[in-house]
Protein backbone atom coordinates (compact mmCIF):
# COMPACT_ATOMS: atom_id res chain seq x y z
CA UNK A 1 0.00 0.00 0.00
CA UNK A 2 1.43 3.44 -0.67
CA UNK A 3 1.85 6.18 1.27
CA UNK A 4 -0.33 8.96 -0.66
CA UNK A 5 -3.87 8.51 -1.59
CA UNK A 6 -3.91 8.36 -4.97
CA UNK A 7 -3.27 10.79 -8.09
CA UNK A 8 -6.82 12.26 -7.80
CA UNK A 9 -6.64 13.57 -4.45
CA UNK A 10 -3.14 14.41 -5.17
CA UNK A 11 -4.29 16.90 -7.70
CA UNK A 12 -7.22 18.16 -5.67
CA UNK A 13 -4.84 18.81 -2.96
CA UNK A 14 -2.41 20.74 -4.99
CA UNK A 15 -4.77 22.94 -6.68
CA UNK A 16 -6.48 23.19 -3.33
CA UNK A 17 -4.02 24.08 -0.98
CA UNK A 18 -2.92 27.46 -2.12
CA UNK A 19 -6.34 28.42 -1.86
CA UNK A 20 -6.69 27.51 1.36
CA UNK A 21 -3.91 28.89 2.76
CA UNK A 22 -5.02 32.17 0.81
CA UNK A 23 -8.17 32.55 2.92
CA UNK A 24 -6.51 31.24 6.27
CA UNK A 25 -3.82 34.57 5.95
CA UNK A 26 -6.87 36.69 5.02
CA UNK A 27 -9.00 36.02 7.76
CA UNK A 28 -5.35 36.41 9.88
CA UNK A 29 -4.66 39.89 8.38
CA UNK A 30 -8.52 41.03 8.65
CA UNK A 31 -9.05 40.09 12.00
CA UNK A 32 -9.64 43.42 13.29
CA UNK A 33 -12.02 44.23 10.37
CA UNK A 34 -13.97 41.08 9.95
CA UNK A 35 -15.37 38.28 10.87
CA UNK A 36 -12.53 35.75 11.92
CA UNK A 37 -8.74 36.32 13.83
CA UNK A 38 -6.26 34.63 14.58
CA UNK A 39 -7.24 31.32 16.08
CA UNK A 40 -9.74 30.67 13.20
CA UNK A 41 -7.07 31.68 10.32
CA UNK A 42 -4.87 29.91 11.96
CA UNK A 43 -6.86 26.68 11.96
CA UNK A 44 -7.84 27.25 7.87
CA UNK A 45 -4.16 27.32 7.39
CA UNK A 46 -3.37 24.47 9.45
CA UNK A 47 -6.23 22.54 7.64
CA UNK A 48 -4.25 23.26 4.30
CA UNK A 49 -1.11 21.69 6.05
CA UNK A 50 -2.93 18.92 7.27
CA UNK A 51 -4.64 18.57 3.73
CA UNK A 52 -0.96 18.14 2.38
CA UNK A 53 -0.04 15.57 5.09
CA UNK A 54 -2.85 13.36 4.31
CA UNK A 55 -2.71 13.69 0.62
CA UNK A 56 1.17 13.51 -0.22
CA UNK A 57 1.77 11.19 2.70
CA UNK A 58 4.56 11.39 5.47
CA UNK A 59 7.35 10.93 2.90
CA UNK A 60 7.18 13.89 1.06
CA UNK A 61 5.33 15.94 3.89
CA UNK A 62 8.84 15.12 5.88
CA UNK A 63 10.76 17.26 3.32
CA UNK A 64 8.72 20.17 3.58
CA UNK A 65 8.08 20.54 7.00
CA UNK A 66 10.83 20.74 9.54
CA UNK A 67 9.21 19.98 12.92
CA UNK A 68 12.32 21.60 15.04
CA UNK A 69 11.66 25.09 12.99
CA UNK A 70 7.40 24.26 13.86
CA UNK A 71 7.84 23.89 17.15
CA UNK A 72 10.45 26.92 17.83
CA UNK A 73 7.96 29.09 15.87
CA UNK A 74 4.78 27.92 18.05
CA UNK A 75 6.94 29.95 21.15
CA UNK A 76 7.54 32.56 19.09
CA UNK A 77 3.91 33.54 17.81
CA UNK A 78 3.06 33.48 22.21
CA UNK A 79 6.48 35.53 22.56
CA UNK A 80 5.09 38.19 20.03
CA UNK A 81 1.36 37.80 21.30
CA UNK A 82 3.57 38.84 25.04
CA UNK A 83 5.30 41.39 23.50
CA UNK A 84 2.84 43.11 22.26
CA UNK A 85 0.50 42.97 25.43
CA UNK A 86 3.39 44.59 27.00
CA UNK A 87 4.05 47.52 24.69
CA UNK A 88 1.72 49.68 26.92
CA UNK A 89 3.07 48.61 30.20
CA UNK A 90 3.13 52.14 31.18
CA UNK A 91 -0.72 52.47 31.86
CA UNK A 92 -1.46 48.72 32.26
CA UNK A 93 -1.43 45.20 30.81
CA UNK A 94 -3.16 44.69 27.29
CA UNK A 95 -3.33 48.66 27.06
CA UNK A 96 -3.57 49.43 23.37
CA UNK A 97 -1.00 52.00 23.61
CA UNK A 98 -0.25 51.89 19.42
CA UNK A 99 -3.58 52.99 18.83
CA UNK A 100 -3.50 55.75 20.87
CA UNK A 101 -0.49 57.42 20.29
CA UNK A 102 1.78 54.83 18.68
CA UNK A 103 4.01 55.61 15.65
CA UNK A 104 2.82 52.81 12.98
CA UNK A 105 -1.04 51.62 12.81
CA UNK A 106 -2.74 54.15 14.08
CA UNK A 107 -4.97 54.49 11.06
CA UNK A 108 -8.73 55.18 10.26
CA UNK A 109 -11.00 52.79 11.68
CA UNK A 110 -11.64 50.57 9.23
CA UNK A 111 -8.44 50.20 7.39
CA UNK A 112 -5.91 47.27 7.21
CA UNK A 113 -2.93 49.30 8.79
CA UNK A 114 -5.52 50.37 12.25
CA UNK A 115 -6.22 49.26 15.42
CA UNK A 116 -2.61 49.28 17.03
CA UNK A 117 -1.54 46.03 18.32
CA UNK A 118 -4.68 43.87 16.95
CA UNK A 119 -3.16 43.01 13.85
CA UNK A 120 0.00 41.98 15.25
CA UNK A 121 -1.70 40.04 17.60
CA UNK A 122 -3.50 38.35 15.00
CA UNK A 123 0.18 37.77 13.20
CA UNK A 124 1.48 36.20 16.61
CA UNK A 125 -1.84 34.19 17.52
CA UNK A 126 -2.38 32.86 13.75
CA UNK A 127 1.55 31.44 13.64
CA UNK A 128 1.31 30.02 17.34
CA UNK A 129 -2.42 27.98 16.48
CA UNK A 130 -0.94 27.28 12.77
CA UNK A 131 2.24 25.76 13.64
CA UNK A 132 1.43 24.20 16.72
CA UNK A 133 -1.66 22.58 15.00
CA UNK A 134 0.64 21.61 12.11
CA UNK A 135 3.47 20.02 14.48
CA UNK A 136 0.93 18.21 16.45
CA UNK A 137 -0.87 16.30 13.84
CA UNK A 138 2.33 15.85 12.26
CA UNK A 139 3.55 13.71 15.49
CA UNK A 140 0.81 12.09 15.43
CA UNK A 141 1.41 10.49 12.12
CA UNK A 142 5.40 10.50 12.57
CA UNK A 143 5.59 8.61 15.71
CA UNK A 144 3.28 6.06 15.17
CA UNK A 145 3.27 2.78 17.10
CA UNK A 146 1.20 0.32 15.18
CA UNK A 147 2.93 -1.64 12.24
CA UNK A 148 2.29 -1.66 8.56
CA UNK B 1 -41.16 0.11 13.99
CA UNK B 2 -38.67 1.35 16.55
CA UNK B 3 -37.05 3.38 14.20
CA UNK B 4 -40.37 5.15 13.28
CA UNK B 5 -41.15 5.38 16.56
CA UNK B 6 -37.84 7.03 17.54
CA UNK B 7 -37.56 9.34 14.95
CA UNK B 8 -41.62 10.42 16.07
CA UNK B 9 -39.99 11.14 18.96
CA UNK B 10 -37.37 13.22 18.39
CA UNK B 11 -39.71 15.25 15.97
CA UNK B 12 -41.85 15.98 19.06
CA UNK B 13 -39.16 16.45 21.67
CA UNK B 14 -37.68 19.14 18.38
CA UNK B 15 -41.21 20.61 18.22
CA UNK B 16 -41.62 21.43 21.69
CA UNK B 17 -38.31 23.22 22.06
CA UNK B 18 -39.27 25.41 19.17
CA UNK B 19 -42.59 25.98 20.91
CA UNK B 20 -40.51 26.80 24.03
CA UNK B 21 -37.76 28.77 23.01
CA UNK B 22 -39.86 30.96 20.47
CA UNK B 23 -39.75 34.44 20.96
CA UNK B 24 -43.41 35.00 21.04
CA UNK B 25 -45.15 33.17 24.13
CA UNK B 26 -42.10 30.66 25.00
CA UNK B 27 -40.23 30.68 27.87
CA UNK B 28 -38.53 33.92 28.76
CA UNK B 29 -34.99 34.26 29.61
CA UNK B 30 -33.71 37.27 31.08
CA UNK B 31 -35.09 41.18 30.23
CA UNK B 32 -35.83 42.56 26.90
CA UNK B 33 -36.52 45.96 25.29
CA UNK B 34 -34.73 48.40 27.10
CA UNK B 35 -34.60 47.10 30.59
CA UNK B 36 -31.56 44.54 29.69
CA UNK B 37 -29.49 47.92 29.46
CA UNK B 38 -29.62 48.15 33.37
CA UNK B 39 -28.56 44.89 34.01
CA UNK B 40 -26.34 44.41 30.87
CA UNK B 41 -24.78 47.30 30.33
CA UNK B 42 -21.14 46.03 29.82
CA UNK B 43 -22.33 44.75 26.36
CA UNK B 44 -24.18 48.18 25.47
CA UNK B 45 -20.38 49.54 26.52
CA UNK B 46 -18.34 47.29 24.25
CA UNK B 47 -20.66 48.57 21.35
CA UNK B 48 -20.26 52.30 22.08
CA UNK B 49 -16.67 52.58 22.86
CA UNK B 50 -15.19 49.50 21.23
CA UNK B 51 -13.83 51.41 18.70
CA UNK B 52 -12.69 54.65 19.87
CA UNK B 53 -10.78 52.88 22.98
CA UNK B 54 -9.34 49.71 21.10
CA UNK B 55 -9.77 50.66 17.23
CA UNK B 56 -10.86 47.04 15.78
CA UNK B 57 -14.03 47.68 13.76
CA UNK B 58 -14.63 43.57 14.83
CA UNK B 59 -15.91 44.04 18.41
CA UNK B 60 -15.12 40.34 18.89
CA UNK B 61 -11.20 40.89 18.50
CA UNK B 62 -11.44 44.09 20.63
CA UNK B 63 -12.96 42.12 23.68
CA UNK B 64 -10.53 38.93 23.06
CA UNK B 65 -7.52 41.09 22.53
CA UNK B 66 -8.18 43.95 24.37
CA UNK B 67 -10.86 43.76 27.17
CA UNK B 68 -10.13 40.18 28.06
CA UNK B 69 -6.83 39.77 27.46
CA UNK B 70 -5.76 37.81 30.61
CA UNK B 71 -8.52 34.97 28.68
CA UNK B 72 -7.03 35.16 25.91
CA UNK B 73 -3.12 34.29 27.22
CA UNK B 74 -4.83 31.21 29.65
CA UNK B 75 -6.18 30.44 25.88
CA UNK B 76 -2.84 30.47 24.41
CA UNK B 77 -1.47 28.82 27.11
CA UNK B 78 -3.49 25.96 27.47
CA UNK B 79 -3.01 25.40 23.66
CA UNK B 80 1.16 25.41 23.96
CA UNK B 81 0.36 22.99 26.45
CA UNK B 82 -1.42 20.50 24.64
CA UNK B 83 1.22 20.94 21.98
CA UNK B 84 4.06 20.66 24.56
CA UNK B 85 2.52 17.53 25.70
CA UNK B 86 1.46 15.65 22.46
CA UNK B 87 4.66 16.32 21.33
CA UNK B 88 6.35 14.97 24.70
CA UNK B 89 4.19 12.00 24.75
CA UNK B 90 4.88 10.83 21.50
CA UNK B 91 8.03 10.61 20.75
CA UNK B 92 9.62 7.18 20.97
CA UNK B 93 11.26 8.13 24.20
CA UNK B 94 11.46 3.76 24.52
CA UNK B 95 12.33 1.63 21.91
CA UNK B 96 10.79 -2.07 22.35
CA UNK B 97 12.99 -4.60 22.64
CA UNK B 98 12.01 -6.57 19.30
CA UNK B 99 12.80 -3.48 16.73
Amino acid sequence: MSEDMGVIVRTNARVLVPFIGIFGAYVVMHGHLTPGGGFQGGATIAGAGILFLVAFGIKAAKEKINKNLYSALEGVGGLIFLGAAMLGLSVAFFYNTLWHNGPLFNGKPGTLLSAGFLPIMNLGVGLKVFTGLVSAVFMLSLFRRWKE
Amino acid sequence: MKRALAFLSLLVIFAGLLVALSPKYGIKFGFGGEDWLKYRYTDDYYIKHGIEEVGGTNIVTDIVFDYRGYDTLGEATVLFTAIAGAVALLRPWRREENE
